[in-house]
Order: structure tokens, then C-alpha cells, then sequence
């Protein structure tokens, strides 16, 4: 999460998650079909004009808009939920208004929850730029880095925090608390009838240990703590619960394209779409391993005919991201197969349109918190090859929804594999596809939300602990 | 597909109501490294994690037509790399319980002789942790109603395959009966004994939920062609 927004503001327009970083392309090859000037290096040129602004967002959708993906059935499962729960209400707090996955989830969720008559409000904490470094320093060092908890930052967290607990209300039925920024609000329980739940989208597996227990005192006392997947949580004495991110079917990222959008962008990025694709999207971050991808693609190549589209960002806002983009380059050298496309956050279409050309996805990463990503690839059918790490392997099964890998060489084979038998490919794909709808869209993020907020009531009403 | 015979279907005297239930996935507190490790975190689990990972994982993965049966079959070959002892665990079919105890039970049976055979794979590292979750569940009703045969087909045809799971997998459970929700209707209601035997006869582990509603669909429908 990207701890960029200090206005507290409770408007939210829906955003787009994207690889983030400048506009740049690398172009290594002519297209044989149609392309923006053959034979000319990419970076020599600018972006199509499509995508070097923003385009508006479109309005959130309505529950009724997903019966075609998930059926009348789950839809009407939904209601149900959400009827006995009828004018209770719900606060979600977290630290940004718009960039992120928390954000950008939120931005959907909140609407949906409030159309079940479970009306939703979100707030957002406000804070100096020295909280958003402390924060973003704890968030760095619960995901293992190393870092030296000092008094005043603890002094600064807690500060904030007190801030936002006096200005803020807590009437609501249940309040969530996203991620560590605003976990001390939980101080505000006693005060009030709600349900405290704490919602960690962070990998808690190996975390700092002073920061950890820093902030561990203040977690335990909700009623409830949510990690993205089992491995992420910690020994707690509250419930936790899993609830898997997810993605929405009806976003620029995800919806369905017509072929002529596919064409089209494929033709503005020089994609050949008459010879296998194999992709990787991701940031140009270490941990992605593109120059891995770049090498086991290589392995491949003297076996199948396939170009490699690498499509992401964080090359521009990001130095570490431009020396790792260079790398990628010098790994590709001269083959002219190899086409590095450095996007704008903004291209979340053409994201999916490149997806949806796709033959192979791979999802190469060393490290991986759930990887979004892979979830895009499975709900686009694509067979999917991804390494064995962080939510992964709640994604792909190995063989039935996607293959998982722990090498280059592991990597190289199956794209060998997966091209060559395409009945096996499209077995994987069409699992994949199904597995996303049953786990990891909005509409089941809506569920698990209405279900635990059932549950706690439930338990509730059975301890007769409170009115 | 079984024969049938001609039986005449009787008018229910009560009817079917479809619900369907839905799940909430808890992280447990037990975990295990290696397979001594499982073994002794299957003896003491709660009932719920063994439900979730038996009956429950075949609904989280009820589009998978081959190869997936439970979650301590999958995590022996993949995390463990011992298949003969995968293949043992998966052969397990929930069906033939009526409660989750005897489930355990043949669980802990095949891992203990397993380890016992193999002693030497008890101790080895897992590649992944297997993590012991559980389900909370909530049951619903759906806006389906069956007052007669076609009305029960129609149901079939069209509730989701989460309300299918509910009757036909996890009822064994709660009727504490080898049977399940439509054929004890079935054979009570409309007195469709060997249609309802028919059904129970499905086979779930080849077949995809979506198939075993198709399955179900083609046996009522040849039975009201009759």
C-alpha cells in the first residue's frame, strides 16, 4: 500500500491497479503483423496517444451486473446473507483514499455492501508525512526487513493514531481495521457496541520482532483477525480467518474484450498474435524475477517457436525498478522475440488485452504476497506457470489449475510443455478459470464479509455477551 | 446408467426444499512440518478441520473432474512427495461416513501403517507447512420449492452446485445415513427407490459437480419418462 493520501477524505473513485512507473517501451522486434513502424527500437518512439493519460474511471457496478459471471444462485445466496443483517452497519477504516489494493478493493466492496442494505461506510485516516515513513517503515519491516524501532517512532504511530480515534466515530455494527496504520483505533472498543476486526493484507510470516510485538498487543484485542492466506498468519489468541483477495470481473483489468480491442493493442505494442505469446506481468522488481523469465524463455526457445512479451512498471518512479529494467534489457541482448513494455499505472486494459493474447502467463516471482496477477491469468482461462511462493499455491493447484515451478529451468520446461500440448493447456486453463470464480472474486470477497459479520452476531447473541 | 425399471412416481405428500450452505474458512492453530506431524494433528484436531478438509475441500474444488480428493492426499504428494501414501488418502470416499469421527479414524489408519511401513518418511521436512483450517457454516434457503417430480428436476437444473454439494455430500452428516437429501425424497415422497439408488450410486470423484447435477438430472428425467 502506497501511504500517499493524507486528506481523510471518504470519496472514492474506483482506480485501477496497475504496474506502476513511466511511459516506455522496448520494442526488440518487427512485428510480422501490422505493428507501429517495423523494425524501429521502441524506446525510440513514444506511446500510442491511447495510453499517455488516464482514462476516466468507469462508474462501480451493480450487484446485478455480475449474474452473468457467478449466477442468479450467488447472487440470491447474497441476499440471503444480507437479510438478516438488514440496517446493520459497517466501517471499514484504512490509510489511502486511492492507489493500492486496498483502495482499489474497497472502492467495490463498499458500494455492493451497501446495495444488500448493509450500509458501508468508509474512512480513511489522516497523518504528517513522519507517520506515512513510520508506517511505511513497519510495513516494510513486517514483511522481514530489518529495522530499528525507535522511541519516537513509536511515539509518532501512537500519536497519530490518538488523533484519528478522537475524531472519529464508532456507531457502526462492525468496524474493520485495514492493515497496521490505524490498528491503535482498537483502543476505541470498550467504548462501543461493534465488532473490532483487523483485515491484514500483509505477509505476517517472518516478521521484525519489536515491531511485531509493538503492535501485537494492540491486535489481540479484536474480535477478529483476516489474513490473505494461512501461511501469512500468526499464533493470535482471537479468531482469524482466511479470506483470499480477490479480483473484479467487471474492472478495465478483468472484464471481457472484444477481439478487436485484443488486435488493436496488440498492433500498438508490436505483438504478433499469429505465433505463440508467452507473458509475464509484473513490476520490474527483483522479486518478479523477469530476467529468470527472460532465461527460461531463452531454454525454451530452441525447442518452440514463442515471442515474450514482458509488460510492467516501476522503472520510472522507482530507481531500483530502472537498474532491474536495464537488467532485463541486457538479458534479452538482441533477440529480436522479446518485446518490454514499461506501462503507466493507467494501462489497465491494455494489461488485459495483452493477458488475453496471451498463449502462456508466467508468474516467475521469487516472493509473492497473493499475486493478483496469477488470479487475472486463471480468470482468463490462460494456462498459468507460477513459482511455488506467498499466495501462489492457494491459486495453483499443480496440474490442475496451472503449473507451479522453482527454477528457470523447471520454468523452461513447461512452457515447452504447455505449447506443445495444448489439449493439457486448456484442461489447466479452464480449471484456472473456474477456481477464480469459486475463490476469488468481489462477489465471494461480499460473502465472507457478510458471513463473518453473521457469525460474530451469531456468537454473539449465543455468549450474550452484549446487547 | 443403471436401469430404472418403471416404477410410478407417487405425489409427494410434503416438499423439497432446496438450500444450500456456505462457508467460512478459519485458520486454525495446529500445523504440521512432516507427516508424524499430521498424523498427530489429524488425532487431535477439531472435527471442523477434518470436515474442511475432506468434504468441504470437494466443494472448493468441485470444478476438478480427476486427481483431487482431500487436502491430506494432495499435501502428501506435493509437500511430502510420497504418492503411494497419496494415493492411499485420497482412495479415501467421504460418502461412506456418517460422521466425521469414523473419517478420522480411517485417516489416522492408513497414515499411521503408512509410517509405520515407512518410518523414515515420518521425520522428513515438508516442502510447505500443511496449515489446519475449518469451516464455519451458515445454511440458507435458495428460491427453490419442489412440490412434484418435474418441480424437484427443475430445481436440480437450476440452484447452484454449492446447494448440490449441500444435499448430496455433506447431508450424510446431518441425516447420520448412507444416503443423502434427494434420494431420501425421493424413496419417501414419491416412493423412487431404485431412482434414488441410482443416485446415491454417483460417483464424485470423477465427476465434476456440475456433472454430478447433470448425472442426477438424466436419472430423474429417464425416470419420469418411464
Amino acid at each position: 500500500m502506497t501511504p500517499d493520501n493524507k486528506s481523510g477524505t471518504t470519496t472514492a473513485t474506483p482506480v485501477e491497479d496497475s504496474p506502476s512507473a513511466g511511459p516506455q517501451t522496448e520494442r526488440r522486434k518487427a512485428p510480422s503483423t501490422p505493428g507501429p513502424t517495423p523494425g524501429r527500437r521502441a524506446a525510440d518512439r513514444p506511446l500510442p496517444a491511447s495510453v499517455l493519460t488516464p482514462p476516466v474511471p468507469p462508474p462501480p457496478p451493480h450487484l446485478d451486473d455480475y449474474q452473468g459471471i457467478v449466477g442468479q444462485g450467488q447472487l440470491d445466496a447474497l441476499r440471503f446473507l444480507a437479510r438478516e443483517l438488514k440496517g446493520k452497519t459497517i466501517k471499514m477504516v484504512n490509510s489511502t483514499a486511492v492507489g493500492g489494493g486496498v483502495a482499489e478493493m474497497l472502492n467495490r466492496l463498499v458500494p455492493l455492501l451497501s446495495e444488500l442494505d448493509v450500509p458501508t461506510h468508509w474512512d480513511v485516516i489522516t497523518g504528517g508525512n513522519d507517520f506515512f515513513e513510520v508506517t511505511k517503515a513497519f510495513h516494510n519491516a513486517l514483511h522481514g526487513s530489518a529495522y530499528d524501532l525507535t522511541e519516537a517512532a513509536r511515539q509518532i504511530f501512537l500519536m497519530y493514531n490518538e488523533q484519528n480515534r478522537e475524531r472519529m466515530q464508532f456507531g457502526e455494527d462492525m468496524v474493520v481495521v485495514h492493515d497496521p496504520q490505524p490498528v491503535a483505533l482498537v483502543r476505541s472498543k470498550e467504548k462501543t457496541h461493534a465488532h473490532w476486526v483487523w483485515r491484514c493484507h500483509i505477509d505476517l510470516s517472518n516478521p521484525d520482532r519489536k515491531v511485531w510485538e509493538f503492535l501485537r498487543p494492540f491486535v489481540e484485542q479484536f474480535d477478529a483477525a483476516i489474513f490473505s492466506s494461512q501461511s501469512f498468519a500468526r499464533q493470535l489468541p482471537i479468531l482469524q480467518y482466511l479470506f483470499y483477495p480477490c479480483i473484479d470481473p467487471l474492472s478495465e483489468k478483468n472484464k471481457e474484450l472484444p477481439d478487436s480491442v485484443v488486435q488493436k493493442v496488440c498492433d500498438e505494442f508490436g505483438i504478433d498474435r499469429s505465433r505463440p505469446i508467452v507473458t509475464q506481468v509484473s513490476r520490474f522488481d527483483r522479486l518478479k524475477d523477469p530476467v529468470g523469465v527472460v532465461q527460461a524463455y531463452k531454454l525454451a526457445k530452441k525447442y518452440v517457436d514463442a515471442q515474450l512479451v514482458l509488460a510492467g512498471g516501476g522503472a520510472t518512479d522507482d530507481p531500483e525498478g530502472a537498474v532491474v529494467l536495464q537488467e532485463v534489457k541486457d538479458a534479452a541482448a538482441d533477440d529480436p522475440d522479446i518485446i518490454i513494455l514499461d506501462l503507466p499505472p493507467w494501462c489497465a486494459l491494455e494489461i488485459n488485452a495483452i493477458q488475453r493474447a496471451s498463449t502462456i502467463v508466467v508468474q516467475k516471482s521469487l516472493k509473492e504476497g497473493f499475486g493478483l496477477t496469477v488470479t487475472e491469468a486463471l480468470w482468463k482461462g490462460k494456462p498459468t506457470i507460477a513459482g511455488a511462493v506467498g499466495g501462489i499455491p492457494n491459486q495453483i493447484i499443480h496440474k490442475l489449475t496451472g503449473v507451479l515451478v522453482h527454477s528457470v529451468e523447471g520454468c523452461a520446461f513447461q512452457i515447452r510443455y504447455l505449447l506443445t500440448h495444448p489439449e493439457f493447456a486448456r484442461t489447466i486453463g479452464t480449471n484456472g478459470h473456474e477456481h477464480v470464480r469459486e475463490n476469488f472474486l468481489m462477489t465471494t470477497n461480499v460473502k465472507r464479509w457478510l458471513l463473518l459479520f453473521r457469525i460474530l452476531e451469531q456468537a454473539r447473541a449465543q455468549r450474550g455477551k452484549k446487547p | 446408467m443403471p436401469d430404472n425399471g418403471k416404477q410410478q412416481p407417487r405425489k409427494p405428500s410434503k416438499p423439497f426444499y432446496f438450500n444450500t450452505s456456505e462457508h467460512l474458512l478459519r485458520i486454525g492453530r495446529q500445523k504440521a512440518c512432516n507427516l508424524s506431524e499430521l498424523l498427530q494433528a489429524i488425532e487431535t484436531c477439531p472435527e471442523d478441520s477434518i470436515f474442511q478438509h475432506t468434504f468441504r475441500t470437494l466443494q472448493e474444488h468441485h470444478f476438478i473432474r480427476q486427481g483431487f480428493s482431500n487436502d491430506f492426499g494432495h499435501w502428501s504428494v506435493f509437500a511430502c512427495n510420497e504418492p503411494a501414501l497419496a494415493e492411499q488418502l485420497a482412495s479415501v470416499d467421504v460418502r461412506e461416513f456418517t460422521a466425521i469421527a469414523g473419517l478420522r479414524a480411517r485417516m489416522v489408519e492408513i497414515l499411521g501403517q503408512y509410517l509405520h511401513n515407512n518410518p523414515q518418511a515420518g521425520s522428513r521436512p515438508a516442502y510447505e507447512p500443511f496449515y489446519f483450517c475449518a469451516s464455519d457454516i451458515v445454511v440458507l434457503p435458495t428460491t427453490f420449492k419442489a412440490d412434484s417430480l418435474k418441480g424437484f428436476l427443475d430445481g436440480i437444473h437450476q440452484v447452484s452446485v454449492h446447494s448440490i454439494h449441500h444435499h448430496f455430500i455433506e447431508a450424510r452428516l446431518r441425516l447420520h445415513l448412507m444416503s443423502n437429501d434427494f434420494s431420501q425424497w425421493l424413496e419417501e415422497e414419491t416412493g423412487l427407490e431404485r431412482v434414488a439408488d441410482s443416485i446415491e450410486k454417483i460417483d464424485i470423484y470423477t465427476n465434476t459437480m456440475e456433472g454430478v447435477r447433470l448425472q442426477i438430472a438424466r436419472i430423474i428425467s429417464q425416470a419420469m419418462n418411464n
